[in-house]
């Protein structure tokens, strides 16, 4: 059947060529890429330049390789990521495959124990795990009762506590990439596999495991990329020998002298990220990135490449399962059936236990009555809470944090919108070069960014400003909202929005009527996203803040070293609960997605 | 609601007063003659509709009947204005569509997928054209209290589409595409997505709806099926062309070439040297050296001719005639009310033999030996 949808021909035949121009949704594109040239693209331009302007071009970057601290502390944030990502993938995969086979009750609530954490500030629940690993924490405390220690120990601030810290905090990220792909698998072909005389190993090796080698592939490198950026949680859980190279930036950023070297530092950060992703996208197409599906292209002939490319990883796929896996199967087989059950269901219990548990003793201790971090608490108390809210510090950056938020998810849902508009119904060429740019930011380490717009945010005296600062976290907020709004667009059966045209509405009534409803619990989602992400912020906030524009994040960044007591506590358990009520709203967008996906 | 809905038409805007070109039956025509001139639309290299010529009559039915991909329901895009043309010409009346926006000409529309909107109940979506159209509200609810009896949906006026069947939705869209009593209905393989006996029932529903509201139907299918049965011209495409034009009837019997013939219904295409001629009956042989005369239409060469046999044209004997010809039978198949049989003649072409179970013929063996035979009537020689 030639079904052709709308996106490919302007909506009808205009009286003139300008009109028609005009009409061509494409134009929409227009706000998000000027907003992201002007405070993304021309930082990061201007972030090369300044790294460049040395006596020569060389003279910064030669220092960076000469000077063995930064040095070794790149050699050690390889080592470091490509540890996290193995760890991520060792748990993620049996994580994803145990949601994928339970049922009902059991898959909900583990799936939730998954995407609940992926929402919760990366701070919030590095601070859990120091409250979890704290000399009077429950780890200690449980130790020495059973007796394995005789005293409460150090268990914080070594290389062993930052692994385990950034695995904790990265494998949601593990967990959902991997399971996108293992959810789009047919249940039928494992029944098939089985059918056709293949024990359940046989099934895993020679089915699921090629088939999701994609999405082991995307989650791997996902995390990887992320692990290298990272910089709150090796601050926080590390000691002094396993300072991360994102750590130098932030560092070297209070020097006024280091200028040019600093760059220099960022810009070789930046170049590791984009070299991974490069490879990357060679292997898997850069749609990895969003975890997307690839955008409908107007011409058939893009079309083309990408299945070729589709059939090499199969059988890239299929060559790997034959050399490695099937000396390995026979082995395994000697096994009992359920071993790998079994298997799946520890480590993925595991890993549920290691996402929620941090989260609630941190929820327990809020209600602490104790003046100190100390588990279990002696007893019950709402005594932190008073202070929080009486605190007139914490309460303005309460809401200074939400007044950010609100502009921020304000400028990338009104930006967003539009371009997920422009993206999915314009007639353009490169809509795949367009969609990368927008959604790019996730992938720029968070650190660069900031030293980039620092830059810029001097310039224009921006620097601790509110709307300066929605700005830069919508930045990041924005691709969040075109990667919903795009996947929702797409979802809106364009035969709908021909039946209302043919029955006399006109393209704006077609979109106040049909399309807009359509997506409106995926606006609402996006919304809420946007708004979580500039509410959680740090990073850029350290950058671009001032002593009189305190955030949230911020505030608890500076008293996390100080004040370990039960206020922390309480702030964390808001944001849950935040995180919680939003995911609740947002629950019949994430079905419906997934049904989409399958 | 008391007077029957059927013919008060002339409501602003609706269509034009009873037309006075008559026709063969007294029903009011509000519909109008479109004329498609040399339309074309293509895709890169792809014509995917290759210079089309098409006259509808006021208040016709037509049915444009086609594979996928023959450019059936690219032709309707372009005259719902959900396409443009890159070339020729579409006249409504009389005028050019090319400059009028789809929501804009007017129409009535049908979706395979439904396409109700999801968001607004059975009655919100039926009033949804005039609602457009900025009709008053109590015209509005009387128009779609009517529409919503003929269709048998009152009762389900407050439901929203989700809670219905795939039949009642349907009916819902109908519903919504003739409110307005628009002179052109274009319906997208409307049945499609509908089990057997649904398709059935719905298809003289609209049969019945067009002798009702007198519109101009143009109606998108690849089932042959429902083409022969509710058109009054069916326009058969491949590739991007019309191949054959005309009443159901005679494309059935009369098909113009091998794709027709094997597209509309089941038939035998018989390989045939030409031995002879006496105006339009020739006598023909076939690898099987059979011989039989057959009719056609124009004068043709001698050489080498395919002819349609019918499969229900094909008498079968157990002992021979003189006008027969051996067939060893490789399947026979019980189907109810007739008897599919296949079967393989002595030069290897294979014939496919329905017959009414009236001469309650015992089921032959695999293997059996039947003796076929057709008359000139029974066979049309394709040019």
């Amino acid at each position: 059947m030639t079904t052709i949808s709308l996106s490919e021909e302007p909506r009808h035949q205009a009286s003139s060529n300008l009109a028609m121009k005009l009409k061509n949704p494409a134009l929409l594109l227009l706000p998000a890429v000027a907003f992201l040239s002007f405070i993304y693209l021309l930082p990061l331009v201007d972030l090369i330049r300044i790294s460049i302007s040395g006596p020569s071009w060389l003279t910064y970057f030669q220092r960076v390789f000469a000077v063995p601290l930064y040095w070794e502390s790149l050699v050690r944030t390889m080592h470091i990521s490509v540890t996290v990502a193995f760890l991520c993938l060792l748990f993620g995969y049996p994580t994803a495959l145990l949601i994928h086979r339970t049922r009902g009750i059991t898959r909900a609530l583990i799936a939730t124990a998954i995407v609940l954490p992926y929402f919760i500030a990366i701070l919030i629940r590095t601070y859990a795990w120091m409250v979890l690993l704290g000399r009077n924490g429950p780890v200690n405390k449980f130790l020495v009762s059973i007796g394995i220690l005789s005293e409460p120990v150090q268990l914080l601030f070594h290389r062993g506590t930052v692994l385990l810290g950034m695995t904790a905090v990265l494998l949601p990220l593990m967990v959902l990439t991997i399971y996108s792909s293992v959810s789009r698998l047919d249940p039928g072909l494992t029944r098939a596999a089985l059918a056709s005389g293949a024990g359940p190993i046989a099934v895993f090796w020679r089915v699921l495991l090629p088939l999701t080698l994609p999405g082991i592939g995307a989650g791997f490198l996902l995390v990887f990329v992320a692990a290298i950026g990272f910089f709150i949680t090796p601050t926080l859980l590390g000691g002094p020998g396993d300072q991360m190279f994102a750590m130098h930036i932030t560092q070297q950023a209070d020097s006024v002298t280091s200028e040019g070297f600093l760059q220099a530092l960022g810009v070789v950060l930046l170049l590791i990220t984009l070299l991974v992703v490069a490879i990357a996208g060679r292997f898997l197409g850069l749609e990895f990135i969003w975890g997307g599906r690839k955008l409908t292209e107007t011409t058939a002939g893009k079309v083309a490449p990408a299945a070729t490319s589709a059939t090499a990883r199969r059988s890239f796929g299929s060559a790997f399962a034959d050399a490695i896996g099937w000396p390995l199967l026979r082995l395994f087989g000697m096994l009992p059936a359920s071993c790998g059950t079994w298997t799946v269901r520890l480590m993925g219990g595991l890993v549920v236990a290691l996402l929620i548990l941090p989260i609630i003793v941190v929820m327990i201790i809020s209600f602490s009555s104790a003046s100190y971090l100390t588990f279990p608490p002696p007893g019950f108390s709402l005594r932190w809470y008073e202070q929080f809210f009486s605190d007139t510090n914490w309460m303005r950056a309460f809401w200074t944090s939400a007044l950010i938020a609100a502009v921020s998810a304000f400028i990338a849902v009104g930006l967003g919108t539009c371009a997920a508009l422009g993206i999915v119904r314009g007639n353009v060429r490169g809509k795949s070069a367009i969609m990368l740019l927008l959604v790019s930011p996730i992938i720029v380490p968070p650190v660069v960014l900031g030293l980039s717009l620092y830059t810029l945010f001097l310039k224009f005296d921006l620097v601790g400003s509110v709307f300066g600062l929605a700005a830069a976290h919508a930045i990041g907020g924005l691709p969040i909202v075109v990667v919903i709004l795009s996947a929702a667009l797409q979802n809106v059966d364009s035969r709908l929005e021909q039946a209302a045209s043919v029955h006399g509405a006109s393209s704006l009534t077609v979109l106040r009527l049909v399309t807009l409803p359509a997506i409106a619990p995926g606006l609402a989602a996006a919304t809420f996203f946007a708004f979580l992400h500039s509410f959680d912020e740090l990073v850029l906030t350290l950058f671009l803040s001032s002593a009189q524009l305190k955030t949230l994040p911020l505030m608890l960044w500076g008293d996390i070293y100080y004040r370990l007591n039960p206020v922390l506590a309480v702030v964390s358990t808001l944001e849950v609960l935040l995180v919680v009520g939003g995911l609740f709203l947002a629950r019949p967008v994430l079905a419906t997605s997934q049904k989409a996906t399958r | 609601m008391a007077e029957p809905l059927a013919l008060r038409v002339g409501h602003s805007g609706a269509g034009v007063p009873a037309s006075q070109s008559g026709g063969a039956s007294e029903r009011q025509v509000i519909g109008s003659r479109i004329v498609v001139r040399d339309a074309e639309k293509r895709y890169g290299q792809f014509h995917a509709v290759n210079r089309i010529n098409l006259d509808i009559e006021p208040g016709e039915f037509i049915t444009l009947l086609g594979p996928s991909g023959s450019g059936k329901t690219t032709l309707l895009n372009l005259l719902a204005g959900f396409q443009n043309l890159d070339g020729g010409e579409i006249l409504v009346d009389g005028r050019p569509v090319h400059n009028v926006p789809t929501h804009k000409r007017g129409f009535g529309m049908v979706f395979q997928s439904y396409a109700l909107f999801p968001n607004m109940t059975v009655t919100q979506n039926v009033a949804f054209p005039l609602r457009m159209a900025g009709v008053d509200r109590a015209t509005t609810e009387r128009r779609v209290a009517e529409t919503l009896e003929i269709m048998r949906l009152s009762d389900h006026a407050n439901k929203s589409p989700s809670e219905m069947s795939g039949g009642q939705q349907q009916r819902v869209a109908i519903a919504r595409a003739i409110v307005m009593r628009p002179k052109v209905v274009l319906m997208d393989e409307p049945l499609s997505a509908l089990d057997r006996r649904l398709r059935e029932s719905i298809q003289i529903e609209i049969r019945d709806l067009h002798q009702t509201i007198g519109s101009t139907i143009l109606f998108v299918t690849h089932d042959q099926g429902e083409a022969l049965t509710m058109s009054d011209r069916i326009a058969v495409l491949d590739a991007g062309r019309i191949v054959q034009i005309g009443r159901p009837l005679d494309i059935y019997r009369h098909p113009s070439n091998r794709f027709v013939a094997s597209f509309v219904g089941e038939s035998n295409l018989i390989e045939a040297e030409i031995m002879q001629k006496r105006g339009t009956t020739v006598t023909l042989k076939n690898r099987a050296s059979y011989v039989f005369d057959a009719e056609s239409r124009d004068a043709i060469d001698v050489g080498r001719v395919t002819v349609l046999v019918r499969p229900e044209r094909i008498a079968i004997a157990n002992e021979p005639t003189a006008s027969s010809t051996p067939v060893t039978v490789t399947s026979a198949i019980f189907l109810g009310e007739i008897l599919r049989i296949e079967a393989q003649m002595d030069g290897g072409d294979t014939l496919l033999i329905r017959c009414t179970d009236t001469a309650r013929r015992p089921l032959p063996d695999v293997g059996d030996r039947l003796h076929v035979s057709w008359g000139p009537e029974d066979c049309w020689v394709l040019t």
